[in-house]
C-alpha cells in the first residue's frame, strides 16, 4: 500500500478490497478546453463531461453534476489517452528466448504494476501500453494490454481485462541470431523463420484435427479413442487460425513482411498488424490490402544491418497508401514523449494534426482491438484522457494531467520526486542531480582517445 | 560444481568424526553413548503446552519418544531419569515448515548427445517430481544441528533442484542412527525458478511448462484408467514426470510452491486457481500486500524466518540534505514495514508458519525478537513455530503442543522463550535429550560499558575436521575498530588472511564477518562470541555450512594498561 493507493481509496470511498474486485473508476467535468476529439475534429471551448469512468458528454456549458470535481482547462488541449501499441514496461520478463516458437507463454502472467515506468509513461499522456513478449523467437509469447492505473498491487488491475488476445512473432535477424547462430538449430536464416511459421501452422491444424477427432468419437459405443496429448504451445497456433488472436510481429524488411503476408493469406490469417516495419514503405499497398496495419518508429533506424534502409517519411507513405498506422516506443524512454514522435510525421509527410494524432490514439487502438472502447474522445468511451499546456504535436506540448477511466493518475502539479512503490530496506539509492557538472563538453569521448593512448603511452 | 565438492568434503570430514553413534551392541558399548534409559522425566518446572498456555508448574514424563504424562502428582517409574526442571520452562518442540537443512543438492545428470536446450529432457530442464527429498537428506550435517541447538523438532525438507523440484518429507531432527522419518511424500517442492540456457527458462516459461506438466498428467491419469478398464486402448506412455505428479493431481499432496514476493504469491495463487491442486506458499519474504488474498484464498503460508539486514539503515549518516534524508526515510519505513507483516499477518487471522530455507538458523531468535517488537504477538510466534505448521503439515495429531500421547519434542529454556537472557538449555526430540551448553552472563553485562577487543588474539576453531586456528588482530583507533584474520587457504597452500568487516562490540560481545574465497565461490564467515578479560569463546557461522564452535586467546600486551 502505498500513498497514493490510499489517496485515491478515500478520494474514491473505495475499500481496497472493492478495488480489488473492480478498477477504480472516476467523474470529473474538464472546462472550456481545445478538444482533440482525434475522430470527430477539434472543439474549441468545450467542456467534457465524464461519470463513472465513461465519457458522458462533450459539449459547451455543461454544469458539474452534484459532487463531481471541476478542472478548469481553459487555454489547454485535451486528447484521447495515447496509446503505445509497443512497449515493454512492467513487464518482470519480456523473453522466453528458449525455443522458437513460445506461443504458450503469457504475458500476463508476469505483469509488473511496480514497476516506475508506469508512471513517466503517465506523465507522458499515456494510458495503455501493449506490454509485449520480446522478438527472440519466431513466434513469442502472448502479451498483454494495459491500462496505467498506477498504484494497483495487483497485475490484474492494470490489465485490461476486455481487450482482445495479441500475440508477438519475430522475423529477420534477432530469431535468426538466437536461434541459429546461438543454438545451432532452425532458424538460421529469413527462409527458416518462414519455415519454422508453416510448420508450426501445419502441425497447428493437425492438433486441431487430432482433437476434433477424438471429441467426436470419444462417446460413440466401443470406442477406444484416447484424448491427445495437450499442447497449448499448439493450442495458440490454432486460436491464431481461428482469428481468436491477433499477431504484431516484429519486422522490418520488405521482402520479410511480404513472405508473412503470403503465410498469412495461405493459412487464412487475417489478424496481422506489423511492428517496426522499417522498409514497410516499399510493400505500403500490400499491407494496406491484407493486413491491420504497421505500427512503426516516427524516425529511429541503423542499430543494425536489417534497419539500414529506413526513411522518415515511412508512417506517412504507409498512412496514404491507406494501411492503418501507428507510432510505438518500444522504449521506456520514447514512451514518456509519443506526441513529439507523432508530431514528426507533419515535417516528414506532412500529415494534418488529426492524422498525426491518429497514429498514436484510434489508430494504435484499432490496431489492439479496443478502438470501440478507447482512442479517441467520443461520449461513451472510457474516460482515458491526457491534458496539455500547448498543442501535443508542438514541440513546447507540457502533459498536464492524465486520466484513466476518470481517475487522475498524474498531475504535473501534483508529482512529488520520489513515485516509487517499492522500497529496498537494505538499499539506499542516492538521489540523482542532473546539470551539476560545469562542463560536458567532452563527457563520453573518452574511448575516442584509446588508440592514441594505446600507440603513445608506454607506461602498464 | 566447486560448491557440491566443498559440501561433499565437508560432509566427508563430518561423517569421519562421528559415525557408530548409539549402534547396538551385543555386550557392552565401547563409545559410552549409549542411552541407560527412554524415559525422562522433567519435574517441576514450568510448563507451557501451547502458543496461548500461560504456563504452570508441573512434571512430564517421557517414554520410548512419546509424552506420557503432564501434572503434578504424576508417580515417576524406577527407570525414569530425572532432569530437575525448577528453573527450567517448557515450550513445545518447533516445528519447520519448509527446510533445506541437512539437503544435498544432487549433482546434475550429463547432458545427452543429442540435447537440445529448446526442447530439453524434464530432468535436466529441472522438472523432477519423481525425486525424494530423503535421497538428498543427511541427519548428521551441521545444518541440521544448528536448527536443533535453535529449537526445532520437526522439518519438512524440500528437495533441492528446478521448477518441479521433487516430493518433500516431514522428519524429527533427531536421533543419528534413525531415519527419523515421520512423513513421506508430504508435498511436492515447486518453484518459478527456470532452467538456465534452455526452455523453460524464465519464470513466465516456468508458469506455461506447469500447466502443460499439470494437465497432461491429468490427461495421462484419464488414458491409464480407460486402458486398465477396457481393451483395444493404446497403451498410454507412462513418465516419471507424470506418474511422479499423480499425488498431486488426484488432490493427495499440496505443492509446497517457494514465492518471494506478493506478485509471486499472486502467480502461485493464479496457477492454484487455475489448475485446482492444493497449495502451500513457501518462502514469502514481501507480502504485506496480498495479505487480504492470502486470507481470502485460505492459502496455507510458511514466512520466511528471516529479517531484512539494517546494514543500510546503520550506514545512513546524519550531514546529509534534506533529499537524502526522504531517501533514508522511506529505507527506513521499508525496513519497518517488512518486521511488521508477520503481526499483520497474525491480526488478519492467517495461521501461518515459518520456513528456514534461505535464514541462518543462529539469527532466527533475532527475528523473531523484531517481529515480535513490530506487532506480532508471543503467542503469535508460538502458535506459528509449533501448533499452526503441525496443522499446515497436517500433523497436530502428533505433534505442536504438549499433551499425552504426542510426540515428545520440547524446547526446554532457562527463561520465558524469546526474552533477552533467555537460553535454550535442551531440545527434547522424539524422546531424545540434546543438551547445550548455557553461557554464564557476567553480572553488569548491561552497564553500557563495551570492552575493548584491540589486540592480538590467537584463535582455534573445532570444526567437523578437526582444529584449525590462525591469529586475528583488532585495532582501534579513535571509535573506529579495523582487523584482519589469518587462516587455512582453502585451496591449500598454507595460511591466508582477510580484511574483517562488521567489526561490533556490544557488552561483551564481539562479532565480526569476514570473507573467504574457497574455489572461486566466495564464503561469508561470521564470528561472535563473549570476551572475558583476555580470552573469547563463541561460534563462527559459514553461510550454507553451519556453525561451529571457536575459542581465542590475547596474546599478553607489553603495554601496561592504564
Amino acid at each position: 500500500m502505498n500513498k497514493l493507493n490510499y489517496f485515491l481509496t478515500a478520494l474514491l470511498g473505495l475499500s481496497m478490497q472493492f478495488a480489488f474486485a473492480q478498477t477504480p473508476k472516476g467523474s470529473v467535468l474538464i472546462k472550456n478546453a481545445t478538444v482533440l476529439t482525434v475522430t470527430n475534429g477539434t472543439l474549441e471551448n468545450t467542456d467534457v463531461l465524464v461519470e463513472d469512468g465513461v465519457i458522458k458528454r462533450i459539449a459547451q456549458d455543461i454544469s458539474a453534476p452534484n459532487g463531481v470535481e471541476t478542472i478548469d482547462a481553459t487555454g489547454k488541449y485535451v486528447m484521447p489517452g495515447i496509446i503505445d501499441a509497443h512497449s515493454h514496461v512492467a513487464l518482470d520478463v519480456v523473453n522466453e528466448a528458449t525455443n522458437p516458437i513460445v506461443a504458450e507463454v503469457r504475458m500476463k502472467d508476469v505483469v509488473n504494476p511496480y514497476e516506475i515506468g508506469i508512471y513517466r509513461a503517465l506523465a507522458g499522456g499515456v494510458t495503455i501500453s501493449h506490454a509485449m513478449h520480446g522478438s527472440a523467437n519466431v513466434i513469442g509469447g502472448q502479451n498483454a494490454t494495459l491500462k496505467h492505473r498506477w498504484g494497483s498491487t495487483d497485475p490484474a488491475d492494470i490489465i485490461m481485462q476486455d481487450a482482445p488476445r495479441t500475440i508477438k512473432f519475430a522475423l529477420g535477424e534477432n530469431p535468426t541470431r538466437v536461434h541459429g547462430r546461438g543454438n545451432g538449430i532452425q532458424p538460421r536464416s529469413r527462409m527458416g523463420v518462414e519455415a519454422i511459421l508453416r510448420n508450426g501452422f501445419s502441425e497447428a491444424l493437425q492438433y486441431k484435427k487430432a482433437w476434433e477427432t477424438y471429441e467426436s468419437s470419444k462417446d460413440e459405443r466401443g470406442s477406444t479413442a484416447v484424448a491427445p496429448k495437450y499442447n497449448e504451445r499448439l493450442q495458440t497456433l490454432v486460436d491464431i487460425l481461428d482469428g481468436k488472436i491477433i499477431i504484431h510481429c516484429h519486422s522490418y524488411r520488405a521482402d520479410e513482411i511480404y513472405m508473412l503476408i503470403n503465410v498469412a493469406r495461405d493459412f487464412g490469417i487475417t489478424k496481422l498488424v506489423f511492428q517496426h516495419t522499417n522498409e514497410g514503405f516499399k510493400v505500403a499497398p500490400e499491407i494496406a490490402e491484407y493486413t491491420m496495419g504497421a505500427s512503426v518508429f516516427a524516425d529511429w533506424w541503423a542499430y543494425k544491418f536489417e534497419v539500414y534502409y529506413s526513411t522518415a517519411f515511412n508512417a506517412a507513405i504507409l498512412q496514404k497508401n491507406g494501411a492503418l498506422t501507428s507510432i510505438n516506443s518500444d522504449s521506456a524512454e520514447l514512451i514518456r514523449h509519443l506526441y513529439h514522435e507523432a508530431g514528426k510525421t507533419q515535417r516528414y509527410g506532412g500529415l494534418t494534426d488529426d492524422e498525426a494524432l491518429a497514429m498514436i490514439t484510434i489508430n494504435p487502438a484499432k490496431q489492439l482491438g479496443i478502438d470501440d472502447k478507447v482512442g479517441s474522445l467520443e461520449e461513451g468511451k472510457h474516460a482515458d484522457i491526457a491534458i496539455f499546456e500547448g498543442h501535443p504535436l508542438s514541440t513546447y506540448a507540457v502533459p498536464q494531467m492524465t486520466f484513466v477511466d476518470g481517475v487522475k493518475y498524474f498531475d504535473i502539479k501534483e508529482d512529488p520526486d520520489d513515485q516509487r512503490q517499492r522500497i529496498s530496506a537494505t538499499e539506499t539509492v542516492e538521489p540523482i542531480y542532473l546539470g551539476h557538472e560545469d562542463h560536458r563538453c567532452m563527457q563520453d569521448t573518452e574511448h575516442l582517445f584509446e588508440t592514441a593512448n594505446a600507440l603513445f603511452n608506454t607506461e602498464k | 560444481m566447486k560448491r557440491t565438492l566443498l559440501k561433499a568434503s565437508v560432509l566427508g570430514m563430518m561423517l569421519a568424526g562421528v559415525l557408530g553413534w548409539d549402534q547396538a551392541y551385543g555386550q557392552s558399548d565401547p563409545t559410552g553413548k549409549k542411552q541407560v534409559t527412554s524415559t525422562y522425566a522433567i519435574t517441576n518446572a514450568t510448563v507451557f503446552a501451547n502458543a496461548s498456555s500461560s504456563g504452570s508448574k508441573a512434571t512430564v514424563l517421557i517414554k520410548d519418544g512419546v509424552i506420557k504424562a503432564i501434572g503434578s502428582n504424576i508417580s515417576l517409574p524406577a527407570e525414569a531419569q530425572e532432569i530437575k526442571g525448577d528453573s527450567l520452562f517448557i515450550y513445545p518442540g518447533f516445528i519447520d515448515g519448509a527446510s533445506r537443512a541437512g539437503i544435498t543438492r544432487p549433482e546434475d545428470p550429463k547432458r545427452p548427445d543429442n540435447f537440445v536446450s529448446s526442447n530439453p529432457p524434464d530432468e535436466i530442464a529441472g522438472i523432477t517430481p519423481w525425486r525424494n527429498a530423503l535421497d538428498q537428506f543427511s541427519i548428521k550435517s551441521s545444518q541440521v544441528d544448528d536448527l536443533r541447538k535453535a529449537g526445532f523438532t520437526l522439518a519438512q525438507i524440500l528437495p533441492d533442484g528446478g521448477m518441479i523440484a521433487g516430493k518433500s518429507a516431514i522428519v524429527v531432527l533427531g536421533d543419528e542412527s534413525s531415519t527419523n522419518l515421520v512423513k513421506e511424500n508430504s508435498g511436492l517442492a515447486a518453484s518459478l525458478q527456470g532452467s538456465r540456457g534452455m526452455y523453460p527458462g524464465t519464470a513466465v516459461g516456468v508458469m506455461a511448462k506447469f500447466r502443460d506438466v499439470y494437465k497432461n498428467t491429468e490427461l495421462t491419469q484419464e488414458r491409464i484408467a480407460k486402458f486398465t478398464s477396457s481393451t483395444g486402448i493404446s497403451r498410454p506412455e507412462m513418465t516419471p514426470t507424470y506418474m511422479g505428479m499423480s499425488d498431486v493431481v488426484d488432490g493427495q499432496v499440496p505443492v509446497v510452491f517457494t514465492v518471494g514476493n506478493d506478485l509471486e504469491v499472486r502467480r502461485a495463487i493464479s496457477l492454484q486457481e487455475e489448475l485446482g491442486f492444493n497449495l502451500v506458499l513457501t518462502g514469502l519474504e514481501e507480502y504485506d500486500a496480498v495479505i487480504d488474498l492470502i486470507k481470502s484464498s485460505g492459502t496455507k503460508v510458511l514466512i520466511k524466518l528471516e529479517i531484512p539486514d539494517d546494514k543500510a539503515i546503520k550506514a545512513q549518516k546524519e550531514d546529509v540534505n534534506e533529499d537524502v534524508k526522504a531517501q533514508y526515510e522511506k529505507v527506513k519505513e521499508a525496513y519497518d514495514l517488512a518486521i511488521s507483516q508477520a503481526g499483520k499477518l497474525e491480526k488478519a487471522g492467517v495461521p501461518f508458519a515459518f520456513t528456514t530455507v534461505g535464514a541462518q538458523a543462529s539469527d532466527i531468535s533475532k527475528a523473531i525478537t523484531k517481529m515480535m517488537e513490530a506487532g506480532l504477538s508471543k503467542e503469535g510466534a508460538i502458535a506459528a513455530l509449533t501448533s499452526n505448521a503441525a496443522s499446515i503439515l497436517g500433523i497436530e495429531r502428533i505433534a505442536g503442543t504438549l499433551d499425552n500421547g504426542k510426540m515428545a519434542n520440547m524446547v526446554i529454556t532457562t527463561g520465558p522463550i524469546f526474552e533477552e537472557d533467555s537460553q535454550i538449555k535442551h531440545v527434547v526430540v522424539d524422546g531424545k535429550i540434546f543438551d547445550y551448553e548455557i553461557s554464564k552472563k557476567k553480572n553488569g553485562k548491561d552497564d553500557g560499558k563495551a570492552v575493548d577487543p584491540s589486540g592480538n588474539w590467537t584463535y582455534t576453531s573445532e570444526t567437523p575436521a578437526g582444529s584449525s586456528g590462525g591469529n586475528f588482530t583488532i585495532e582501534k583507533s579513535d571509535s573506529d575498530l579495523s582487523g584482519e584474520i589469518t587462516y587455512d587457504d582453502p585451496q591449500g597452500g598454507g595460511e591466508t588472511s582477510s580484511p574483517l568487516k562488521e567489526i561490533e562490540v556490544s557488552g561483551s560481545n564481539l562479532s565480526f564477518s569476514f570473507g573467504v574465497n574457497a574455489g572461486g565461490m566466495s564464503l561469508d564467515v561470521k564470528v561472535s562470541g563473549e570476551i572475558n578479560g583476555d580470552t573469547m569463546s563463541g561460534n563462527m557461522t559459514i553461510t550454507d555450512f553451519g556453525s561451529y564452535s571457536i575459542t581465542a586467546n590475547r596474546t599478553p600486551s607489553l603495554i601496561a594498561k592504564k
